[in-house]
């Protein structure tokens, strides 16, 4: 076997390897890497000597045939162009420290016989900087932003239709937009006029809805946080509320119903005092408060589990009644939760139909134009009319009723709902800069 | 609710004691007091005595049951699902755990406990919380209570002219020492602190000590710790704990010089593992 050549080869900018001086051993070849000048930015390499690139190798060939040049290296090292430390064995994990280092490792390395370069083959030592990534943590890297970026991808989806409602409904209702739209009454069979009718009936239901319900939510919810122990009947509660939270917002409105004819059998037969025996304003709001109950309970919870166990206790230990920690700690410092809470559910509500579709609101009610009678036009015995019972009645019941219209209803209804999610969204995060600890 | 909350206004002693008699009169006592979280046994057969106006250090490794025994005696214990006291405890011979109104209990039992809790009310709201609650409603008697436990707590150099900023945005220390002052502040014939020093610089720990020498010729001091110096350097009498037993207690002089237990002996020269 004819004697082997050591060459040391110099990278290039273009990432090939420039031949360079050759020696007769390994450690000759080694030794004279001490000539190496580490960069590791390839970019500005052309104007410097060879010898200032960021890669080198060392390619062994026998004395009489060419080079030639496998695909990859036999060995690859990894050498840290500060000393900051020592103690490396050239891996990927643990580089040289130094140059000096890795070239002392090279020798003992080929002396004691654990690297044996042949013909055709070489070896290649990589200059890193101490804090830059290698190869791997590139990798995991590139997986970190392709997994962001198709989260983020699905996220953004959600805001797509909103976005399409949104401006559908804005360019088909614009021409129907304008204050005498929100200010007056349907005319001529609700083909004409405006919807100020409905929209005060929607006001209404709201607002005695949630009269009903966030007392009684608020209040259940601070016992059910505060108070109540682990046992059975704080289970049967949790369960309910649960439960109350799932049942369809129709069966809803057949309960209400059920409840109306009840009332009316008690009034008739027994002659007893009911809130109502017919459909009604008043029907309507109850099942709705029946509806929002749960919701309420469960943020109220919610907001009231945010305030920290140790201030309770620290109140206890001094002495105060849980009621006393309850109105001086707990329900001020968890007011805005509970309130975000019931705002959420004046959307809700406004945009539910089924409820009081069958107990309360109907297709058309004679509303006064002038006077005071038009702003309350519905006592609460009256049936009334709603926004969202308004949109289904002249966009499926009624002929003729002009496109703009429909939309223009459908506008005002969501833009309500978003009206006051909004205004939640920014009572939260007022509050929530004034948070006290 | 009318509640007694100046210092003159408090039965000072009971009929039987004599005044000369000092540390000897007993104000606290165990008998055969048990605890069980349920399954587990954190206080097994209780019998232990605290006299009037001593310090008396509790040692002891985690898990011994150092801070179920101060819950037990202002009943907060009541608060943790499950956990069940037998026994008697008695304070100035009336059995705590029977008491009707512990809110009662708990004015007269000062609390401390290892983290510092300052409630999200101003530094002084923090302090006045208590008295506002038990009755006190003129603001002079508020602002001398404030500045008494705002200093016997060595805060009030450093908060007097902020008495306004909220009691949660002090610093950790401070907090602690705020916790201290809130506990002082219904002037209770009872304290108990609890790792009161964890989260304070040692100066700042040696002059509470300081203080609570002081505060020992009016109160009733149960000091749980884990630093055993301090119980050697505070308490006049030491009690070990460990595994839920009271293993020894005695003078504090031969509890770290005399044990008559060879596990007192080993915990006290930290020999312990």
């Amino acid at each position: 076997m004819a004697e082997l050549r050591y060459c040391l080869a110099w990278k290039r900018p273009d990432g090939s390897f420039q031949p360079g001086e050759t020696f007769a051993s390994f450690a000759e070849a080694a030794t004279a890497l001490s000539a190496w000048q580490p960069q590791s930015h390839s970019g500005a390499l052309s104007t410097q000597e060879p010898c200032c690139t960021d890669q080198v190798e060392i390619w062994c060939s026998c004395q009489d045939e060419p080079a030639t040049v496998l695909s990859r290296p036999r060995y690859s090292f990894v050498v840290y162009g500060t000393v900051a430390g020592g103690g490396g064995d050239g891996s990927e994990a643990a580089p040289w420290w130094g140059l000096q280092e890795a070239i002392t490792g090279l020798v003992e390395l080929e002396r004691s016989g654990q690297l044996a370069l042949r013909h055709g083959q070489r070896l290649r030592l990589c200059h890193r900087e101490v804090f830059a990534t290698s190869a791997g943590q590139k990798r995991k890297a590139r997986a970190e932003n392709i997994a962001k970026t198709v989260f983020m991808a699905m996220a953004l989806m959600l805001v797509a239709p909103v976005l399409a409602i949104l401006v559908y409904l804005l360019v088909k209702g614009w021409p129907a937009l304008s204050l005498s739209f929100f200010l007056e009454n349907p005319r001529e069979r609700m083909t004409a006029g405006g919807i100020w009718a409905p929209l005060v009936g929607t006001f209404f239901l709201v607002f005695i809805s949630l009269l009903l319900a966030a007392p009684v939510g608020i209040l259940a919810g601070v016992y059910l946080n505060e108070y109540a122990r682990d046992n059975w009947l704080t289970r049967i509660i949790n369960l309910a509320v649960v439960n109350l939270a799932g049942v369809p917002s129709i069966v809803h409105a057949l309960f209400g119903v059920g409840v109306i004819m009840f009332f009316a059998e008690l009034r008739r037969n027994y002659g007893i005092w009911v809130p109502f025996e017919d459909r009604c304003l008043l029907a309507a709001s109850c099942t709705l408060a029946v509806m929002t109950l749960p919701v309420i309970i469960t943020s109220t919870r919610e907001a009231l589990a945010s305030v920290p166990m140790s201030f309770r206790e620290a109140c206890w230990n001094m002495g105060a009644t849980r009621w006393q920690t309850i109105r001086t700690i707990v329900l001020p410092n968890s007011i805005s939760g509970i309130l975000t809470g019931v705002i959420l559910q004046v959307s809700r509500a406004a945009g539910e139909t089924a409820p009081i579709l069958l107990t309360g609101a109907v297709f058309s009610v004679p509303v006064p134009d002038h006077g005071w009678r038009a702003f309350v036009p519905y006592g609460l015995h009256d049936r009334c009319m709603a926004l969202s019972m308004h949109l289904y009645t002249i966009s499926t019941q009624v002929v003729n009723v002009p496109e703009h219209v429909e939309y223009g209803t459908a506008v005002v209804l969501i833009g309500l709902v978003l009206a006051v999610n909004s205004a939640s969204i920014a009572l939260r995060v007022y509050l929530r800069s004034r948070k006290k600890w | 609710m009318k509640t007694k909350t100046e210092p003159a206004a408090r039965p000072s002693s009971s009929p039987g004691e004599s005044p000369s008699s000092g540390r000897s009169e007993v104000h606290i006592c165990f008998r055969n007091v048990t605890v069980n979280y349920a399954s587990v046994v954190a206080l097994r057969e209780i019998n232990l005595e605290v006299y009037r106006r001593e310090i008396l250090g509790i040692i002891g490794p985690a898990n011994s049951g150092k801070s179920t025994l101060l819950r037990c005696i202002n009943r907060t214990l009541d608060f943790v699902p499950g956990a069940k006291v037998t026994g008697q405890l008695l304070i100035d011979g009336q059995d705590v755990l029977k008491v009707r109104n512990v809110y009662a209990l708990r004015r007269r039992v000062g609390m401390v406990f290892p983290l510092p809790v300052g409630l999200p009310l101003s530094v002084y709201e923090n302090v006045a919380y208590a008295p506002r609650r038990a009755g006190v409603r003129q603001r002079h008697e508020l602002d001398a209570i404030v500045e008494r436990c705002l200093r016997q707590a060595m805060l009030w150099d450093e908060v007097k002219d902020r008495l306004d900023i909220l009691g949660t945005k002090l610093s950790g220390g401070q907090q602690q020492r705020l916790t201290l002052a809130r506990a002082l502040s219904l002037d209770p014939e009872i304290l108990c602190l609890d790792e009161f020093s964890i989260a304070i610089d040692p100066v700042t720990t040696m002059r509470i000590e300081d203080i609570l020498r002081e505060l020992k010729q009016r109160m009733t001091i149960v000091l749980v710790t884990n630093l055993v110096q301090q119980a050697r350097r505070l308490a006049d009498r030491t009690a070990f704990f460990m595994a839920g037993r009271l293993i020894e207690v005695g003078d504090t002089e031969n509890i770290f010089e005399h044990p008559q237990c060879e596990l007192t002996r080993r915990y006290v020269e930290g020999d312990f593992g």
